[in-house]
């Protein structure tokens, strides 16, 4: 498995809308360190790669539908109430450049 | 006069029904308890709204068994017009325009709400440390020394308390049911897709269950009578029939065949838990269960722990991306939008969850996916074909909750470290494979409670629940509480 | 050296649906902002998608239109990255298991029929509306969530014009079938472009350009002339063709870079686990496709079939409310000919003066159909239906009976009394009788003015017409 770096590390946070200290990705590095010997311990388990990925926790199919007719619609008050800068019944942020 | 709040839900039902007292009475006296918590337990108490909703209950309700029953919900449940930050600082003032589905159930039964508890942050962490507002402490230790486990750790602590008879949580990977095992509760999670969980602040929703605590197996069931269903807005809610999980609830196990498992039972190197636990074997078979050891392979086992970091990161990443600082929450400054949201997360998350983040989004990357996502997603599908092969056989699984007794705080950490145990984080194989899971008390150690763990086959909830009765009929523990005297 | 372009197109579809594709409030447009939004347009955190139905069936019969095979468990994905317009910081998709997937499309190109292979069509939600003002951006979440499908083309087409060709054959289908209003112009329909360009013949694939921000089909057409030539260049004078995304400048008429490959974002697609996966039956798949609307090509065949003229045809079908329309007024029973006289000669004029669209349009097919009717039976002729017409139009409410009657007064409608003047003109002429039996048509056309004559007018040519065949066979 490929080196963790703390550039890798940061880039991933900063990708992720955030940063965090030095002191932080240091720490985060050592927890990837665990990680990575875990995870090859894993990679040496029997029967791994005949088994496909598991997204949910059974088997399972439903076949329901949701009917399209309109039921749940918020007030703009209510909806915009937990915003910190409405203006106009809409979210107002710095101007996005496209 | 005679002490009605530190009664069972059944014990408090039955003395309402002979008007030996009022909801109002109750709520008054528990909003008391409540207020003069000590263990950190409460993000927000709902006193008025409590007080209110005590007085206007209607007399003809009072059949239902929750009518005047207060509780707590831990504070990633959606509650309409009540603060709801998940013990975060990125959700700081937010207050929901929505109620989850086990909230508004709840409610329509009668239940009362005393107040929203402190969790780990967003429900990631097994300490009950890094929640926003500190630590939360165990009853069972005045010096405030030990911790009571996470994430539901204020629901934990205000249950075993004992003026709360039961509680919400959410359990991801064992976070109703280790903290159950530390504070001396029955933790209960009922199979995935048996609660809704709409309106559950979502950590990994392939993981993620609505579990609760009470201080008794019989309300344990009652609970699940009210909260089990099939719910449209939760597209994974299970239409499967919901049972009357009270009927046949007898502690009689004739015909029923336990599993304990060898290679978690033999990490355990804390005595006193095993000859507890052992005890309990020679209960189920007293009840009619015929047990047996059966074996693992110990590298499956070992491979819990970090399938669970790695898939339940990965989720978490693209759950709290909605965090933002633009539509709710903490909002700080910036130029551009990336700024804003920058500046809003990089303050708003503690960097334990920062960190968890980061796990997550490096394994969900293109170039990773294959040996981090994708191989854990693989892992879990081997874990769970093992345990289904056990339960082929045996109805149940059967093993102590917990290595040892709550830790000392200066003794755990959330960094990820090689030297974990793996009794200490079996436990989320039920997440894995959703199976309905029970911790309930089985002992004591230094005036420390214990548990052990019952995990049945999925929509097998009344078989976890009537071997629970069996072994709770035959100990001294039902309706255990943190003794005021001990505190 | 001859070059060639290499051309495939994503076309993002916004489905014509009451509500959004994972939650129930409404799916309108034109609304104030916000007022059509639910708790998870909104992502607060807790809530949970649900599939849309109707969504489905409209993505089903799309599939079917386009050949596609269906994939009959329906699966959705994250598609992980953060935006201002984006709420929950991922959009479900369906990455992994499209709906459909391998169909095609024949598109009409200067040289005849071609055939356009399509790799996948998958279903997802779109984002909030962006206001930009002049020192802010105001979002809308009122489009948040709306259904859309996207189309992914094969590298197939070959030019700016089979793009725009495909791109009209894609917007016809999805309009016919009432699927989507299929408006570049107002973004219900949106297409990004990749293009490359190569040695004509060459198996290997140039460097891909990205191309986005195109607002209507004659756009596509510029900004893939405009690239051919500019990437022809390039590789004339030996320059290397940078892998990137650009964006079409209207005005200029060129295209401009937005963006390097090096900044493109990784996705961190992964299954969404808040959605089980959904099995459709056999019956449902097959029950949407039957409930399909007739596509335009279907049309075409039936309208031709039924006498119409390539003319006549298209012109109908410019427009799927227009078709809609007219095939009501055929629906009562009366000819192709005469309904396609009327929708495209005297209601069309009116919606041209008033600058109007059919479903504007004020008389119903219905009243339309009643009017050729009474022409057919020769109760009223052309110049009195135009009449009615124009008095509809003024006054939709009134009986069109009532206003055929005014036109009726005095006319000889018994029969005995037709028969009696019809006799009478024969008896006058003994030599046209003679002539008719020989064979002579002109004879007939005389006795009918004749009678016509008699009767001043006042008999329904059509009746005339009936009854001197009868007594010209009697004699």
């Amino acid at each position: 498995m490929k080196e963790v770096s703390i550039k890798l590390l940061k880039e991933t946070a900063n990708s992720l809308m955030f940063d965090m200290s030095e002191e932080e990705y240091a720490l985060l590095k050592g927890e990837f360190d665990t990680i990575q010997k875990q995870m090859s311990l894993i990679s040496n388990l029997k029967g791994l790669d005949e088994v496909s990925p598991m997204t949910f926790p059974y088997d399972v199919e439903f076949t329901y539908l949701r009917e399209d007719t309109p039921k749940e619609v918020e007030s703009p008050e209510d909806a915009l109430k937990n915003a910190k800068d409405v203006i106009e019944n809409q979210i107002r942020i710095p101007k996005v450049i496209k | 006069m005679k002490d009605y709040i530190h009664l069972t839900i059944e014990e408090l039902h039955q003395a309402y029904l002979n008007n030996e007292v009022t909801p109002l009475e109750v709520v008054t006296q528990v909003l008391d308890e409540a207020e003069k918590d000590t263990n950190n337990a409460y993000e927000y108490i709902c006193k008025e709204r409590a007080l209110e909703q005590a007085k206007n209950l209607k007399e003809e309700d009072k059949g239902n068994i929750l009518w005047g029953i207060p509780y707590v919900l831990k504070d990633n449940y959606s509650t309409k017009d009540i603060p709801t930050c998940a013990s975060s600082n990125i959700l700081e003032g937010y207050v929901p325009i929505y109620s989850s589905e086990v909230f508004d159930k709840l409610e329509k039964a009668g239940a009362i709400l005393i107040g929203k508890t402190t969790l780990d942050e967003l429900a990631m962490g097994g300490t009950g440390t890094s929640g926003h507002l500190g630590k939360t402490f165990n009853p069972y230790d005045p010096t405030h020394e030990r911790m009571i486990g996470g994430s539901s750790c204020g629901s934990a602590a205000t249950v075993s308390s004992g003026y709360i008879p039961f509680s919400i949580g959410s359990d991801t990977g064992d976070s109703v049911r280790k903290p159950a095992s530390y504070s001396g509760l029955v933790g209960f999670k009922p199979t995935w897709g048996r609660i809704s969980r709409y309106g559950l602040f979502p950590f990994a929703p392939s993981l993620d269950h609505v579990g609760y605590f009470t201080r008794s197996v019989k309300d344990a069931a009652s609970l699940l009578n009210i909260l089990a269903v099939y719910d449209e807005k939760d597209a994974t809610t299970s239409s499967k029939e919901v049972k009357d999980y009270t009927k046949g609830l007898d502690g009689n196990l004739k015909g029923y065949k336990i599993a304990v498992i060898d290679e978690i039972l033999n990490s355990i190197t804390d005595k006193t838990v095993i000859e507890e636990f052992n005890k309990t074997l020679k209960i189920l078979e007293k009840e009619g269960a015929v047990l047996s050891h059966v074996s693992m392979d110990i590298d499956l086992v070992k491979a819990i722990y970090p399938t669970y970091v790695i898939i339940s990161c990965c989720e978490a990443t693209s759950n709290d991306a909605n965090l933002d600082g633009l539509k709710f929450g903490l909002r700080e400054d910036g130029k551009t939008y990336e700024e804003i949201m920058t500046n809003t997360r990089t303050k708003g998350f503690s960097t334990l969850i920062k960190r968890r983040f980061v796990i997550g989004g490096y394994s969900l990357l293109k170039e990773n996916q294959q040996e981090l996502f994708l191989r854990a997603q693989k892992a879990r599908h081997l874990i769970v074909d093992a345990f289904n092969k056990i339960y082929e056989e045996y109805d149940l699984i059967y093993l102590p909750a917990a290595p040892s007794i709550a830790p000392k705080f200066s003794d755990a950490s959330d960094t990820l470290s090689d030297e974990y145990l793996i009794s200490d984080n079996y436990l989320a194989f039920a997440n894995f494979g959703g199976y309905p899971s029970l911790t309930l008390p089985i002992g004591f150690e230094a005036g420390m409670p214990l548990g052990g763990n019952i995990s049945g086959r999925i929509f097998e909830e009344d078989k976890v629940l009537n071997a629970s009765l069996a072994i709770e009929k035959n100990l001294p523990y039902y309706n255990l509480y943190a003794k005021k005297e001990t505190k | 050296m001859e070059f060639e372009e290499v051309i495939g197109l994503e076309i993002h579809i916004e489905m014509k649906t009451k509500t959004k594709m994972f939650s129930s409030s409404p799916a309108r447009y034109g609304d104030m902002p916000n007022t059509n939004t639910s708790v998870y347009d909104l992502a607060f955190p807790g809530t949970m998608p649900t599939v849309n139905k109707e969504a489905v069936v409209k993505g089903i019969q799309v599939c079917n239109a386009l050949h596609m095979s269906i994939d009959p468990l329906l699966r959705f994905d994250r598609k992980n990255y953060f935006y201002s317009d984006l709420p929950k910081g991922y959009q479900i998709t369906q990455y992994f298991y499209p709906l459909g997937k391998d169909g095609y499309l024949e598109i009409n190109t200067s040289t005849g029929k071609k055939r356009i292979n399509i790799e996948r069509l998958h279903m997802e939600e779109d984002t909030a509306k962006q206001l930009h003002a002049y020192d802010c951006t105001l979002i809308d979440y009122n489009r948040c969530g709306t259904p859309l499908i996207e189309i992914v083309s094969k590298p197939d087409l070959r030019s700016g014009d089979q793009a725009m060709s495909y791109i009209e054959t894609i917007r016809s289908i999805v309009s016919f079938l009432d699927v989507s209003d299929g408006k570049m112009e107002e973004g219900s329909l949106r297409c990004d472009i990749n293009v490359s360009v190569r040695e004509k013949g060459s198996p290997a694939f140039g460097t891909k350009v990205e191309i986005k921000n195109l607002n209507s089909i004659a756009n596509v057409g510029k900004a893939l002339d405009y690239e051919f030539k500019r990437q022809v260049e390039l590789l004339e004078k030996g320059e290397p063709i940078l892998q990137e995304t650009r964006r079409f400048d209207e005005a200029k008429r060129e295209t401009i870079p937005m963006r390097s490959k090096t900044d493109s974002v990784d996705y961190k697609y992964y299954p969404e686990p808040n959605i089980v996966p959904i099995r459709l039956s056999q019956d449902f798949i097959k029950e949407a496709i039957d409930s399909s609307n007739e596509l335009a090509s279907s049309k075409y065949e039936r309208y031709t079939a039924n006498g119409l003229s390539d003319y006549d045809a298209s012109v109908i079908l410019s427009d799927p409310e227009t078709s809609r329309y007219y095939d009501k007024i055929v629906s009562y029973g009366v000819s192709y000919k005469l309904a396609a006289n009327w929708v495209n000669g005297d209601i069309q004029s009116v919606l041209n003066k008033d600058n109007l669209s059919i479903s504007e349009f004020k008389l119903t097919p219905k009243q339309i159909a009643d009017i050729i009717k009474l022409i057919d039976c020769g109760k009223i002729n052309n110049k009195q239906a135009r009449e009615i017409f124009a008095t509809l139009i003024d006054n939709p409410s009134l009986s069109i009976d009532t206003l055929a009657a005014k036109y009726n007064e005095g006319m000889i409608s018994s029969n005995d009394e037709l028969t009696k003047i019809v006799n009478e003109v024969l008896d006058e002429n003994s030599q046209s009788i003679a002539d008719y039996k020989s064979g002579h048509d002109n004879a007939l056309r005389y006795l009918m003015g004749q009678v016509m004559k008699k009767t001043q007018g006042k008999v329904n040519p059509k009746d005339a017409n009936e009854v001197l065949l009868n007594e010209l066979n009697r004699r």
